[in-house]
């Protein structure tokens, strides 16, 4: 029942959002969906823990350890992205943004907010769709059903930069997503050929792993490869990493910090699913190598666009590609330790990547640009706490000690150098030595220096708590995990490991 | 009538039908005006509905019935209806010169048949001797060939509409497989991905619309302003 309640919320919290006129009663309403969608998910979590897998109307739906684990980030994301959308899309009323070139003083407002409040419970509930469908064909529709409502969001300041961003967005997608269509037919008909069964359950995953040793072997290979490059396409792994920089630095902040903590989870979830089967069809081989290439591949290419870049929203996008990389490396290292490092870094990455967002945001919406060129620096002068906030959670996002993405990419690396490998943990140590010292440079220059003289920015207790909520979140898990979190990360990593 | 129970029959309808699929695709990539493109579309979805048809009448499989009544709705008269409105409403009718000329894109249109048919061959298990293994090969092989050519009209055209219909193509590519292969996928998985590339197709209508309103054209290539 829960894992319905699940789905439930946020359909509901769409159409409701479509229907109010009142600003204050939409933002109660997402606010609203989204404390549910989160306590539902964490007893979630915990059902799963005290008593193994849940599903529901024949196994349609599905939760174990990982899927419950996706579905708890997904809705902390969604949850922290909807408090700070309170005070940003405030700001940009107040900024006039939704004022475009004929003077309607306040008739754009509602629409625009409308718009955004009925799109992100949909674009959340197909996350949560992801994550809970048993079916693989129903993945896939729930992946799509991601970027058709993220879509609208891409575009949702109407600039003809937005438009293209938008066009990119949903044409590779799309294009990405049918190659891992093709892939899921080919999953359907190597499974058809070992079941011979035409029912539902042919696609279903905990049928499939079951009998993952009988499916036929250059099928699931073929398959893999189009599952690799069309979930990948979604996470944003180079070279179908195009996208992301366009899009994440168009999108409003809420909803890119969704596509980057959200959807990237979701996509590397279904890319898990097929690893396992893969792996158990054809050997952890064929699947590991793979990874390896494109995980160090994407590292590889964000270094040099973090160096020099010029906009720190494409900045973001960058770091995000990078840790798409880690995730996709740590998965091809394999072992015990690579997964659990991967899951670790997933749990990790997205606590910390909202900040870093809104961050980003705060320093937007006060300068007014998202140029590095424009910005003069000394910004903790006239913005202290989100100055310190950039600061810190640029030390925690590329992986400095005290903070806990250090621990995981540290785990990775332990997998890398105990799973035989030599020369490629240290090009991984490299690449993340090299967007350490970018990104450090670059947010340094930003927030520190002189003080320019701008007037103190606004300080609005919604984007205000947001940061601060988070970094103290952010902190406390660089010490201490909480014992049940910590054991359905391990719970994940273990069925991957032992392919239950 | 004995003949329309025999299995072989159906098998050669379908192989034809596959076969005119795979003409009117290659027919498609030389052709310049958008209302021909998305007429070759509605004809194509046509048939495919029709090869649905023709196999759940030889399989007794009550439900592809569905998946072919829903192919022949949704892809053979709602989509061209739709997406012929918004030709209408955008006022371009004519693909600006494709970055490689016609009669060459025809001809690799043709080497990506053949690849196509090359690696179908790899899923051929001729110690199968099923009729079913033997169509899954033909029709396969013409599968692949409309999903590599859908990927090369994407690459190849300018215009945001063309990229859709390139777009559709490969989905077309993917059914025809996926019929083939398998008789189809689970009904509930068809309906979710029937429902996704009508909102699909929507969702890009709208873009291309904008995008047509912002530029004052349709050609993506002019979308260049996202750079490092």
């Amino acid at each position: 029942m829960i894992l319905l309640w699940l789905l439930i919320v946020p359909l509901t919290a769409s159409p409701l959002a479509f229907f109010l006129r009142r600003r204050s009663v939409m933002e109660v309403v997402n606010l609203a969906a989204f404390t549910i969608l989160l306590c539902l998910a964490a007893a979630l979590g915990f059902q799963v823990l005290r008593s193994g897998p849940v599903s529901l109307w024949d196994g349609f739906f599905y939760a174990d350890d990982l899927s419950a684990l996706v579905v708890l980030l997904t809705s902390f994301v969604a949850l922290v992205c909807s408090i700070y959308a309170v005070g940003y899309l405030r700001q940009d009323e107040r900024n006039g943004i939704f004022r475009e070139k004929q003077e309607l003083p306040s008739t754009l407002v509602i629409p625009k907010l409308r718009e955004y409040y009925s799109l992100t419970p949909l674009f959340v509930f197909s996350m949560v769709l992801v994550a809970l469908a048993n079916n693989l064909g129903i993945l896939w529709v729930a992946i799509e059903g991601t970027t058709l409502a993220s879509v609208f969001l891409v575009i949702f300041y109407g600039r003809e930069t937005s438009l293209e961003a938008a066009w990119k967005y949903a044409i590779i997608g799309g294009v990405g997503l049918s190659m891992a269509l093709f892939g899921t037919i080919l999953t359907y008909y190597s499974a058809h050929q070992a079941l011979g069964t035409e029912t539902l359950a042919g696609l279903n995953w905990s049928v499939l792993v079951e009998n993952a040793a009988h499916l036929d072997k250059p099928t699931m290979r073929l398959a893999f490869i189009l599952i690799l490059l069309g979930y990948g396409t979604k996470a944003g792994i180079a070279p179908m990493h195009t996208w992301k920089p366009d899009a994440y630095s168009e999108a409003p902040i809420p909803a890119a910090a969704m596509l980057a903590a959200g959807v990237l989870n979701c996509a590397l979830y279904g890319l898990v699913r097929f690893y396992i089967l893969t792996s158990k069809c054809l050997g952890p081989q064929f699947a590991s190598h793979l990874l390896i290439l494109f995980g160090l591949l994407s590292m590889g290419v964000a270094v040099p666009f973090i160096l020099v870049q010029k906009n720190f929203r494409r900045l973001l996008a960058y770091s995000s590609i990078d840790h798409a990389g880690i995730m996709v490396l740590a998965l091809g290292f394999g072992g015990p330790l690579g997964v659990l490092g991967m899951f670790l870094h997933m749990t990790f990455h997205s606590i910390t990547k909202p900040l870093l967002f809104f961050c980003a945001g705060n320093v937007q919406q006060h300068l007014k640009t998202d140029l590095f060129r424009e910005a003069k620096g000394g910004l903790i002068h006239s913005m202290p706490l989100s100055g310190v906030a950039f600061l810190m959670v640029t030390l925690a996002v590329t992986g400095a000690p005290p903070f806990s993405l250090f621990l995981s990419e540290f785990t990775i690396l332990r997998a890398g150098f105990s799973g035989g490998y030599l020369f490629l943990p240290i090009l991984f140590i490299t690449f993340l030595v090299a967007i350490f010292s970018g990104f450090l440079i670059h947010i340094a220059r930003l927030v520190l220096g002189p003080d320019p003289d701008l007037p103190p920015a606004e300080t609005c207790r919604w984007k205000k708590s947001s940061v601060v909520g988070l970094a103290v979140v952010i902190i406390v898990m660089g010490f201490w995990i909480p014992a049940p979190l910590f054991r359905l990360i391990q719970g994940a990593a273990d069925i991957v490991v032992n392919r239950r | 009538m004995t003949f329309f129970q025999n299995p072989e029959f159906g098998d050669r309808i379908i192989t034809l039908m596959a076969a005119l699929v795979l003409v009117l695709q290659i027919a498609a990539v030389g052709q310049r005006w958008l209302v021909s493109s998305i007429r070759i579309f509605a004809v194509q979805s046509f048939l495919l509905a029709t090869i649905a048809g023709v196999i759940a009448y030889f399989n007794h499989a009550s439900h592809i019935y569905v998946v072919a009544f829903l192919t022949l709705f949704l892809k053979a008269v709602l989509l061209p209806w739709l997406l012929e409105g918004l030709v209408e409403r955008i006022g371009i009718r004519r693909e600006i010169e494709p970055l490689i000329n016609a009669p060459l894109s025809i001809l690799i249109a043709g080497c990506l048949t053949l690849v196509g048919y090359v690696v179908a061959e790899s899923f051929y298990h001729p110690e199968e001797t099923s009729v079913r293994a033997a169509l899954g090969h033909n029709t396969l092989g013409v599968a692949i060939a409309l999903f590599l050519i859908g990927f090369f009209t994407m690459l190849n055209r300018r215009k945001a509409l063309s990229q859709v219909m390139g777009l559709l193509s490969l989905e077309n590519g993917l059914f025809l497989a996926a019929i083939s292969l398998t008789y189809g996928m689970p009904l509930i998985v068809e309906l979710g991905i029937f429902f996704d590339v009508l909102v699909a197709v929507m969702v890009l209508g709208i873009l291309a619309f904008r995008i047509r309103e912002a530029f004052d054209s349709m050609d993506v290539s002019k979308l260049r302003k996202l750079r490092e």
